[in-house]
Formats: structure tokens, C-alpha cells, sequence
């Protein structure tokens, strides 16, 4: 009993000195984590800029990394996801992001000048893209306040290390597991093109919280997707906790997303994968818990608090690919804590967030069967009752979309010919819709809640894609892209399978996709209600085809990345395939400004006030998938001052 | 092989030798009844399905049954003990379900929380409160064409939708043979979203489901799985063999069920080399992932001379006749027509059945393989016109034919559906889009139609008295015709907002036993007493379509066929026996 209210007072004492990272004056005036909070909230209570005066930004600094200059065509195979942050004064007031390789970079935030960088000189074998989301920022207090590395950053790289670095001026963390860094691989060492590491880790309450990014649909049996926690001083391993419980036959279910924390409750929340091969389960029979899950930790010991798995036996690759969205719901005058998980079928999910307890029932909806030998796909998967799916995944014959009517004829007859019975029709030997396809719906660029009114702004994918399992060939040519590069078709030879799987959208001849426009679009969701405010198209294709457009069409495209809201009433958002970066009015989805940048900006956008003056920031780096050019270019807009 | 699949099915039925009491109780201990014990093996036998993951043909498996009993006013239940592996499961009115696998004296089940409970409210009493905003004909425009195929308020179906979903709902189950108005698609879109969502704020107002009845302790249930989840068991015969003979109407393929062995012989229908999926009507389902219906095997009636079996493949412009000893098909062709639905065979050996899109009456003289037609009256000149011109719309190919834009009062279409033959050899007919009956005199071959003053005529079958009983769809209603008197009489379902799709009648007991397919039950009434007794089915999402009845022990039988299958609870079609047990 003793131990216990010892450990338990040890444990307060911590919460209390890492509390005040969260708990300032206006929590959500700083942006001080990759989500702007630890909950991924994506919102900033700055309203400087505003629906009144947005027309009026301008770029007020652009920061070069230097990566085109130094990797040259290698930046071909990166995508520039980073969110920066912004320290706090005590710890240096920078501005601070990473690049696809790694590198971070501490900015002068008004000017955009380079204060000091680190590069921790990752492994670049292998063919797997490069990209980092974020570093993130821990308050040490087992460091003086006279000691370096009493403000520490924490970033895990490509090649799975997880380091520690001084806020103030980049040096490393030498107490910091060895030389500042912790091999977050075990005796296997580093095998490039395996496991790397992509989002920031979670750190919180003296403890850091690292997932991993697996390719996982290439053999039947992946790395396991352990996460790792460690002590935020030391380094020393805290616990560890495999999603799929040591089941045998399958690997991964690995945590790739970001990952939220509930400081005040001590909870972390993992937003887990599918677990391996994607898409043949024959050889991982069962529900295949936690994988495709929300799973509640306590933060201290890693003990399962509760999960929720959102697909039984993935067939599909819907990885959860959104960081878990904590909030406070308020209904009836109660106020509840709440976690909203978005997921790549364009469901969802909100529950009370210390018991797991789903806000909208939950039902289990049936779903078709399998076709293929030995397969036995779950009868039914998850639904909530509310809010309603954000796409609408059955696409029949007559709705078949073209340009013209040869097109329009030739995805007439193409999904006549296809298996198509909406959401979870497993693939099969012939050719099956999948709608959203494995790049979601929503994905990693997760939403944007307006403050704690219960409404959350999510940018979506739609576009149509189609999968095939085709029984395995000798010759069969294996891609190792996470998913199909836009407009191609990808195949995998699941090895330790009998199949290879091949996936791609459902285009006409002339490459425009067979679903109606558009096929990417913004939707407010109010999650308290239960019901979709509105929905605008997001991007514009005039870039799509094979010559530019003078003008704007605005039929949405493919996105990746994510957006911010605002007190000003903004929702700020890059991630199309058209180089905009634009500011929608959030009460009704409205353009109100948008800026054309070099290349594509396919991250999440931060804003920060400093000085007295709004900078809204984004990463403008391209992204490998969508093959549109690739950059270094971080971008600082304001108003003129 | 099949002296193999004998034994294995003997030592099923023969291991069950002794009987075991298991008490059910509720967390103070009190005695349960009428709580649903299922017990499921979880050894099935091995299974030649090779023809696409089917039953070839000619190939005979084992279906391993599922048996469920109930709890008597004491909480207990009589089961046979096995030495299988088995899984059982019990499941009582507002208590969560208990599953386990070995039979212990008693157990305990826990309440329901009360979002448990709504969420276990069968679809009926959910219907039931969907006001329409007070448009009662618009909602039984709604019924007529959205709720013949599965459960329409099943908990996903009450997820919330955008309006625009919700069109999109539509606009998909129209292409599967819905006949909802266009113009009525924005007003039903809105409508479904807002009350729905009403319903969802205050469950509370949504009336409890019928409480299940004492006398189930006096019944066993028997289901035996059949097919897959795309297969779709829609009608049935029970063969003076002994024999039940299910066709599965997405397959072409009939179940040869032996009820005693647990034995199924598959049989499938040949068609055409060159004969197209969904045959005059094309393939309506063409994003199914599998679906082998060129024919569309649909009802089921036998000759009492030499025991064949007729069958309407919907699809074709022809009747089937299936030789129960040869297991040999023969099709005849006929001249005109489309879609032949309902089948009886009179007691002159002749066969008659519904010709539902083009308005006719067939029968079969199986002395002359001649078919003679008898056309039912069109409603109006419009409607005369489009039966008239329907040969021509059928010549064009189906992905070019033009329709006839679905309208509140279906026009072109009234639908002969359910068919009878009273004991003079009347030949009754009901037509579910006119709202009307035929009454065809076979000798003077006249048609005399007769008024239907309630809302979806079905099915209907003829009593030992010759009265007529039809049931009325929409209206929620049984009703019984007196011919005689040419007087209606409606009795009220025992249940609210069931939308009875067929019937069948138990001579030798004057029961009418009534298909229930929005409120997981059967439903029987007594046609001396006039009172019903209400049957609860063994799984949630049970519709049923067909009822047959063994006048020698009172056993029923139907099948599960939900559309899609796979929406059922266990997500395959079954075959369901409920009979009596001998006290």
C-alpha cells in the first residue's frame, strides 16, 4: 500500500512539473505540439487574422532547408509532412520543424532566420520514402534550470532512433539513453525499407510514447507494431505493448498515425494499424485484436485501460490513420471527455475517453462475405449511429462519371463488371470496388476541431479505388510504395500467401477517375448533433491533366495533410494536388483566400502569435505519392504589419 | 462418399441420447422463462463445395442443424446432452445474451442497459413509430416498395444519413426492382433522416416488442444451414417424400433437404449455353460478387398424381418441372408472358401460377403441354396501353429497354402475385400493386375481379371452407374473404407494423400461419378462436417468405431469406422447422 501511494504521489509530482507545457492561461493560444495540442485538436484560440481582414495575408518569410540542394533526386521519394512548433520563451521561443531526412531546424519565428539545426545523419538505404511529421517538446524537471537539456525536443528518425536534443541550441541530450539517442530496433538491427519511424513521438507526464511505421502488406508475417515508451530523462525503457497481443501469424498493426495523450489523466491513446498481410487474412483468423483500434494506455505503466477496433479482420488496409482527437463534449449541460477517432472508411467514432464508452451507439453492421478459400471475413463490422459516414461508398453503374460520354460509357461498364457492395466487400479473384480506397476518406492529416463547440472540420479523399487478389505468379513484380503513386496501379506479392494483391483507382481510359467529382472535399461535422453542416470541394484539377489551365476548376482532388482552425473563424488547409494553400470561412465552407505555393504543401499548416503579430505556417515540400515535384520550402504568411 | 455422409449424419442424430435440465435465472435468482436456448456445433462435417464455393451438382452434403428450445415457467429447459463440441447460446427478452460451451446446471443473465435494449427492438416497432409527417399513403408507398427485400429499420438502417444518402439509397435499391416515386424521393429522404433522428433522442417512445409466450416451452426449433451468404432461399415445398425441396432464387439451384438424415442434394437448374444472367430481365445485380440466376427458380408446388414438382423460374418466359425420382428438369417454353411468380397445382393436375409484370394468369395442362393465359383487366387506358406494348419493350435488350417511370399508383403494373384453388376449382388470385382479387372460373374460363378494401394484397391461400385468406401488406392486416357472403373480415396482427408477406393454412388444425419478416416471428392464428400465438425467431433479421405445413405432426417449416443474406444474424440462410414437442 505504501509502494503504491508512493509511486502514485511520484507520478502526481511529475504530472504537476509537466503540466504547465498545457495548462497556460489559453492552452489553445500556443502551439507548442504537432497537433497544436496533445489531443490533436488542430485550433488555435489567435484570431488576428480573421473572415474580416484574411483577404489582406501575405507571405511574410519563406525558410529553405537546403534538402534540394544537398539530396538532390532523392528528394523525389520524400514527402515534407511536417508541422513546426513553437517553443516556449523559456525554452528558446524558436520556431522548430523537421525534414523528410530528419534534419531539425530552429527558426527565428518573426524573421524566418535559421537559429540552429541538428541533423542526426540517418541511414538513406533503401527505398522507402523519407518523411518526418514533427518533433516534439518536453520540459524536463529532473534538469536545472542552469543545466542544458532541461528543455528537450525528441525526434524519431527514418533509420529508428529516437533522440533527444536540447530546445535551445540542438545539441544533444548526452544523458539521453546513449549519446542522446535510443535504438528503438531490437537485435535485428536497422533493416532499411522495414520499420522506420515517421510521426512525432507522444511525450508527456515524464514519459515518451514511440510507435512505427511497418510496410506491412509485402509478407504475411511483418515486424510486430510494438510501441515503446521511455523515460523522457533517461531514455530507459518503461514498458512496451504489442497491439496484436504475441498472436501468431501476422505482424504489425503497428502505430504509424500520431498519437494523442491526456495529460491530466495519465491516458495515452494509440491509434492502431492493420495488422499483416492488408489484404489476405486467411492465415490470421479472428477479430485480430487491437489492431485497426483506438487503444487507451495508462500512460505510466502501459496498462490497457479500454480499446475499440473499429474493423474486425482487415481486409482492406484501413489502417487508423488519424491521430485520436481529444475534446470535451457538451450536451444537455453536461460536459464529457471525449475522444473523436476518425477512420479511413469516413466513419466516425466518439466516445467518453477515460472509459471507452461510445457517445454514439455503436452498431455492428453486416457486411459480404469472403469469397476466397479459407477466408473467413468478419460477419460484421462497426458503425456508429452517428455522425453519418462522410462518403457515400457504393458507386453503381449509372452513377459512373466522365468527361464525356466515351468515359463516361467506359466506368459505366467498368463497375458493371465489378464487385461492388459497399463498405467491407473484401477483394476476391475478380476485380472489387473499394470506395474509399486504402488512401481513406480521411487520413493522417486528421481534423480540426472548432474550440469545445463539438464541430470538427476533416478533409476527405473520394476517389473510387479497385483491388484484386490475383493468385500468385512467379514473376510477379512487388511494389514497395504504401499505396498505388497517383494515377498508377500497384501490385504486392504477399509473400507467405497464396496471392499477390493488385490496387489503384478506378479511372476511365482517359485517367479521370470513375466516381463523380469531387474527389476530395472539406466536411464540418457537428459530432455533438450527429449531423454534416456542410461539405465544400477541396482543390481544384486545373494541374491534374496533361497542360495546365489557366483557371480553376474546382472539383477537388486527392489530398494528403492536414488543417487548422481558428478563433478567427479560418480553417487554413494545404494538402491538394494544386500547390494552393487556402483559408475557408468555417461557417459555411466558403473560400475566402488562398495562395499558390512552389510545390504542393502537404502538411499540416501551424499558426502561432509572436510579437503581437499571426503567422500562419506551412511546410511546402510535395508529396512522393502524388509524383507532383518536390521541395524545402517552409512558408510564413501574415498580415502586413 | 455417401454411405460416409449417412454415418456421420446418424452419429449426429444418435448422439444426442441423453437429456440434460438447465435452469435459467435472473440476477435475484428468479426462475426465467421462456428464455431461447440455442445450441450450435462448432464441428461441421467436411463439404463438397467446389463449384464456386457451392454444392455441385448432384453432390449431397450434410447440413449440421441448430436446435433451440425454450424455458418453461420455471426457468428450465429440457436439452439433449452431446458429446460434440457445441456452442450455446441464451437469449431472453432485455438480458444480454450468455454464450458458453458446456452445459452447467443453471446460469445467470444480466439486464440489458437500456441502449442495449432499444438496440435489440426488432424492426416492427421501430416502423411503427415513423409518422411521415402524417402522411399515412405516402408511408405506405414507402413500405410497398422499400421493405419486401429486408428488415427496413434494422439498426443500420437507422443510422443517421444525409439527405443526399439516403437518395442515393434509393436510387440503388430502384435499380434492384424498387418501385419507389421519383417524386417522392426528397420528401421519404427527409423524412427517414429527421425521424429517425427523433426516434434516436427518445428511444423511450418506441413501444416494447411483443412479450414471447408460454406455450414456446412446448416447441423445438430446428434450423439447418443451406447455401451461403449470397444464396437466397425464397420458397419451398414440403414433398409428400418426406423431402423438403428449397430453391435458392440467386443460384439456380434446389435443396433436396432430408430432414432426417441432415442430408441435402443440390440440383441445378441447366440453362442455355447462351443464356444471359437474370435471363428476359437482365442482370439487375450487376455489382453482385456472385449470382448465377438465368432462370430465377421461384415457387414451388407438386402434382399429387405422380409427385413432380413445378417451379416458376422468374426470369424466363417458361415453367419448370423437376421429376423428384429421375432428378431430371424439363422447361416448357411458353408463348407470351413475363415473370411467372406464385404456383399451385389444381386438383385436375393442372398448373396454374401468376404472371406478375404482365398481368396474366397461366395454366399448364399437362396433357397437352398447352398454356392457356387469362389477362387481367388493366386499371386505365394508360396501364392497358403498357401491357399491351410490353412484348415490345421486352424485345428490346434489357441495359436498352425503356420503363415506365415508377407512380403512386404503380400504373402498367398491378402485380398478380399470391394464387389459390378452392375445392370447386376456383382459381383465386391477389394483385398487390391494384389492390384487388381475381376470382377465374376454369370451365367458363370467366374473370371476375373483386375489390380489396386494404392496402398490399400478397399472398393468399384457400381454407377447408373455401374462404379466402389474404394478407395485406402495408395494412398490417389478415384478412379473410367469404366468397359466399363476398364479405371481408380483418383481423389485427398480434404484432404492430408487420408487413406480412405470405401465408399458409393447417387444415387439419384451422391454423393460419402468417410469414412475419420486420418482427423476427411467426405468426399463428386460430381461425375457431380467433386468438394468435406469436412464434419469436431463432435469429434477429429472420424474413420469411413461404410456410409449409406437415398436417401430420403440426410442424411448419420456412426459411430465412433476407435479402441480402448476409444481413441475417449468422449470415447464412437457414432452413427453419418449429414443432411441436411431445409432452
Amino acid at each position: 500500500m505504501g509502494m503504491i501511494k508512493t509511486f502514485s504521489s511520484l507520478v502526481l509530482s511529475v504530472m504537476v512539473f509537466w503540466a504547465p507545457a498545457t495548462l497556460a492561461a489559453d492552452k489553445d493560444a500556443a502551439w507548442l505540439h504537432y497537433g497544436g495540442d496533445q489531443g490533436g485538436r488542430h485550433y488555435s484560440s489567435v484570431a488576428n487574422i480573421n473572415k474580416e481582414n484574411v483577404d489582406d495575408l501575405d507571405v511574410a518569410w519563406v525558410f529553405r532547408s537546403g534538402d534540394m540542394e544537398t539530396h538532390g533526386k532523392k528528394m523525389e521519394n520524400t514527402s515534407a509532412q511536417s508541422t513546426p512548433i513553437l517553443l516556449p520563451a523559456a525554452a528558446g521561443e524558436s520556431l522548430v520543424y523537421c525534414t523528410p531526412f530528419n534534419r531539425v531546424i530552429a527558426l527565428d519565428p518573426a524573421l524566418g532566420t535559421q537559429r540552429w539545426q541538428f541533423d542526426p545523419k540517418i541511414n538513406l538505404q533503401g527505398d522507402r520514402t523519407f518523411r518526418c511529421r514533427g518533433v516534439s517538446y518536453g520540459l524536463d524537471v529532473n534538469t536545472s534550470e542552469t543545466q542544458a537539456c532541461r528543455h528537450r525536443l525528441y525526434v524519431a528518425t527514418h533509420d529508428r532512433s529516437l533522440w533527444a536534443i536540447d530546445a535551445k541550441d540542438g545539441k544533444v541530450c548526452e544523458n539521453f539513453g546513449i549519446n542522446g539517442q535510443v535504438r528503438l530496433y531490437g537485435k535485428e538491427g536497422f533493416v532499411p525499407g522495414d520499420v522506420a519511424n515517421s510521426s512525432a513521438p507522444a511525450v508527456a507526464n515524464g514519459v515518451i510514447v514511440v510507435g512505427s511505421a511497418i510496410i506491412d502488406f509485402a509478407r504475411a508475417q511483418a515486424p510486430r507494431g510494438t510501441v515503446k515508451a521511455f523515460d523522457a530523462h533517461s531514455g530507459k525503457p518503461l514498458w512496451s505493448f504489442d497491439p496484436l497481443l504475441n498472436q501468431l501469424n501476422s505482424g504489425a498493426a503497428n502505430v504509424w498515425a500520431p498519437i494523442s495523450i491526456d495529460v491530466e489523466n495519465d491516458l495515452v491513446f494509440l491509434p492502431t494499424s492493420a495488422p499483416s498481410p492488408d489484404y489476405y487474412g486467411a492465415k490470421r483468423p479472428g477479430d485480430n485484436h487491437y489492431a485497426n483500434s483506438v487503444v487507451a494506455l495508462n500512460l505510466q505503466t502501459g496498462k490497457l485501460v479500454w480499446h475499440f477496433q473499429h474493423v474486425h479482420h482487415d481486409l482492406w488496409d484501413y489502417d487508423t490513420p488519424a491521430q485520436p482527437i481529444l475534446f470535451d463534449w457538451k450536451k444537455n449541460g453536461k460536459t464529457i471527455p471525449a475522444l473523436a477517432q476518425l477512420t479511413k472508411q469516413g466513419l466516425t467514432f466518439v466516445f467518453n475517453r477515460l472509459t471507452g464508452e461510445p457517445l454514439w451507439e455503436i452498431t455492428q453492421q453486416p457486411v459480404p462475405p469472403s469469397q476466397i478459400p479459407g477466408e473467413y471475413s468478419s460477419l460484421t463490422q462497426p458503425k456508429p449511429m452517428a455522425p453519418p459516414p462522410l462518403i457515400d461508398s457504393f458507386l453503381m453503374p449509372d452513377d459512373a462519371w466522365g468527361l464525356t460520354p466515351i468515359d463516361r460509357s467506359d466506368c459505366k461498364s467498368q463497375l458493371e463488371h465489378i464487385n461492388n457492395m459497399g463498405l467491407f466487400t473484401p477483394n476476391s479473384e475478380k476485380l472489387s470496388l473499394m470506395y474509399p480506397g486504402s488512401l481513406g476518406g480521411p487520413n493522417w492529416g486528421g481534423g480540426a476541431m472548432l474550440a469545445d463547440s463539438g464541430v470538427l472540420l476533416v478533409n476527405i479523399n473520394n476517389v473510387a479505388f479497385t483491388g484484386q487478389l490475383i493468385p500468385k505468379q512467379k514473376d510477379a513484380i512487388s511494389s514497395k510504395k504504401d499505396h498505388p503513386e497517383a494515377g498508377k496501379r500497384m501490385r504486392v506479392a504477399m509473400n507467405g500467401t497464396p496471392y499477390s494483391v493488385e490496387i489503384g483507382s478506378l479511372k476511365s481510359f482517359l485517367g479521370i477517375p470513375c466516381n463523380p467529382p469531387p474527389w476530395g472535399k472539406l466536411v464540418a461535422i457537428d459530432l455533438v448533433k450527429g449531423t454534416i453542416l456542410w461539405e465544400a470541394p477541396l482543390g481544384s484539377i486545373h494541374e491534374m491533366g496533361p497542360v495546365t489551365l489557366p483557371f480553376h476548376v474546382d472539383w477537388g482532388t486527392p489530398n494528403l495533410g492536414g488543417g487548422i482552425a481558428t478563433k478567427g473563424g479560418l480553417f487554413f488547409i494545404g494538402a491538394t494536388m494544386d500547390r494552393q494553400f487556402r483559408a475557408f470561412d468555417v461557417s459555411n465552407g466558403e473560400t475566402l483566400w488562398k495562395y499558390t505555393l512552389p510545390v504542393d504543401g502537404n502538411a499540416t499548416p501551424m499558426t502561432y502569435q509572436y510579437k503581437g503579430r499571426q503567422y500562419v505556417v506551412i511546410n511546402a515540400g510535395g508529396h512522393a505519392i502524388f509524383s507532383r515535384g518536390a521541395g524545402d520550402y517552409l512558408y510564413a504568411f501574415a498580415l502586413p504589419e | 462418399m455417401k454411405l460416409g455422409l449417412l454415418l456421420t449424419a446418424l452419429l449426429c442424430v444418435h448422439q444426442a441420447a441423453n437429456a440434460a435440465t438447465l435452469k435459467v435465472q435472473n440476477q435475484q435468482g428468479e426462475p426465467l422463462a421462456q428464455v431461447m436456448i440455442t445450441r450450435t456445433s462448432l464441428n461441421l462435417p467436411p463439404a463438397d463445395l467446389s463449384d464456386d464455393g457451392y454444392t455441385p451438382h448432384g453432390v449431397t452434403n450434410i447440413s449440421t442443424p441448430v436446435l433451440t428450445r425454450f424455458t418453461d415457467v420455471n426457468g428450465q429447459v429440457e436439452l439433449a446432452d452431446t458429446q460434440e463440441s457445441v456452442q450455446y447460446r441464451a437469449r431472453a427478452q432485455g438480458y444480454v445474451d450468455e454464450i458458453f460451451t458446456q452445459l452447467t446446471p443453471s446460469i445467470t443473465l444480466q439486464k440489458m442497459t437500456d441502449q442495449q435494449l432499444y438496440a435489440s427492438y426488432p424492426s416492427n416497432v421501430w416502423l411503427s413509430q415513423l409518422d411521415f409527417g402524417g402522411d399515412e399513403e405516402l408511408k405506405k408507398t414507402f413500405f410497398l416498395n422499400c421493405a419486401f427485400c429486408h428488415q427496413q429499420a434494422s439498426p443500420f438502417m437507422r443510422n443517421e444519413r444525409t439527405t443526399d444518402q439516403w437518395k442515393s439509397v434509393f436510387k440503388r435499391m430502384g435499380t434492384y426492382g424498387s418501385r419507389l416515386p421519383y417524386d417522392d424521393y426528397e420528401k421519404i429522404a427527409e423524412i427517414l433522416q429527421t425521424e429517425y433522428r427523433g426516434l434516436r433522442e427518445k428511444p423511450q417512445t418506441v413501444p416494447k416488442p411483443r412479450v414471447w409466450e408460454k406455450h414456446l416451452s412446448t416447441i423445438e426449433m430446428t434450423e439447418w444451414p443451406i447455401g451461403d451468404g449470397f444464396s437466397q432461399m425464397h420458397d419451398f415445398i414440403l414433398h409428400p417424400n418426406g423431402k423438403v425441396y428449397v430453391g435458392d432464387n440467386l443460384f439456380d439451384r434446389i435443396y433436396e433437404m432430408d430432414t432426417k438424415t441432415n442430408e441435402y442434394t443440390v440440383y441445378k437448374v441447366p440453362h442455355e449455353k447462351d443464356a444471359k444472367l437474370g435471363g428476359l430481365f437482365g442482370n439487375r445485380f450487376k455489382v453482385f460478387p456472385k449470382m448465377h440466376n438465368y432462370l430465377g427458380v421461384h415457387s414451388f408446388a407438386y402434382s399429387k398424381i405422380d409427385g413432380n414438382i413445378f417451379i416458376t423460374p422468374s426470369m424466363q418466359q417458361a415453367l419448370l418441372e423437376f421429376d423428384v425420382k429421375t432428378k431430371q428438369f424439363t422447361q416448357y417454353d411458353m408463348p407470351e408472358g413475363f415473370y411467372p411468380h406464385t404456383i399451385r397445382v389444381d386438383q385436375q393436375d393442372r398448373v396454374w401460377f401468376t404472371m406478375a409484370v404482365s398481368s396474366q394468369v397461366a395454366m399448364f395442362d399437362r396433357n397437352t403441354k398447352e398454356f392457356t393465359m387469362f389477362d387481367l383487366p388493366a386499371r386505365s387506358i394508360k396501364e392497358w396501353f403498357i401491357l399491351k406494348v410490353m412484348p415490345l419493350i421486352f424485345s428490346f435488350s434489357p441495359e436498352n429497354r425503356p420503363q415506365p417511370s415508377p407512380d403512386k399508383e404503380s400504373s402498367g403494373l398491378p402485380m398478380p402475385y399470391g394464387i389459390d384453388v378452392d375445392s370447386k376449382g376456383i382459381v383465386w388470385v391477389a394483385r398487390l400493386y391494384a389492390e384487388d382479387i381475381a376470382r377465374i372460373d376454369p370451365v367458363t374460363k370467366d374473370v371476375t375481379m373483386i375489390d380489396f378494401p386494404f392496402k398490399g394484397p400478397r399472398r393468399l391461400r384457400v381454407d377447408s371452407n373455401d374462404n379466402v385468406w389474404i394478407v395485406a401488406f402495408q395494412d398490417s392486416l389478415l384478412v379473410k374473404y367469404d366468397p359466399t357472403e363476398n364479405k371481408f373480415t380483418k383481423y389485427e396482427l398480434p404484432v404492430v407494423n408487420e408487413l406480412p408477406y405470405a401465408l399458409n393454412i393447417d387444415l387439419k388444425r384451422n391454423v393460419v400461419w402468417v410469414n412475419g419478416n420486420q418482427s423476427d416471428t411467426i405468426l399463428a392464428f386460430d381461425i375457431n378462436s380467433e386468438t394468435w400465438k406469436t412464434y419469436p425467431m431463432p435469429r434477429q433479421r429472420f424474413f420469411t417468405r413461404d410456410i409449409e405445413i406437415s398436417e401430420e405432426d403440426g410442424a411448419i417449416y420456412t426459411t430465412n431469406s433476407h435479402f441480402p443474406t448476409w444481413q441475417s444474424e449468422g449470415g447464412v440462410p437457414t432452413m427453419l422447422r418449429i414443432t411441436p414437442i411431445e409432452q
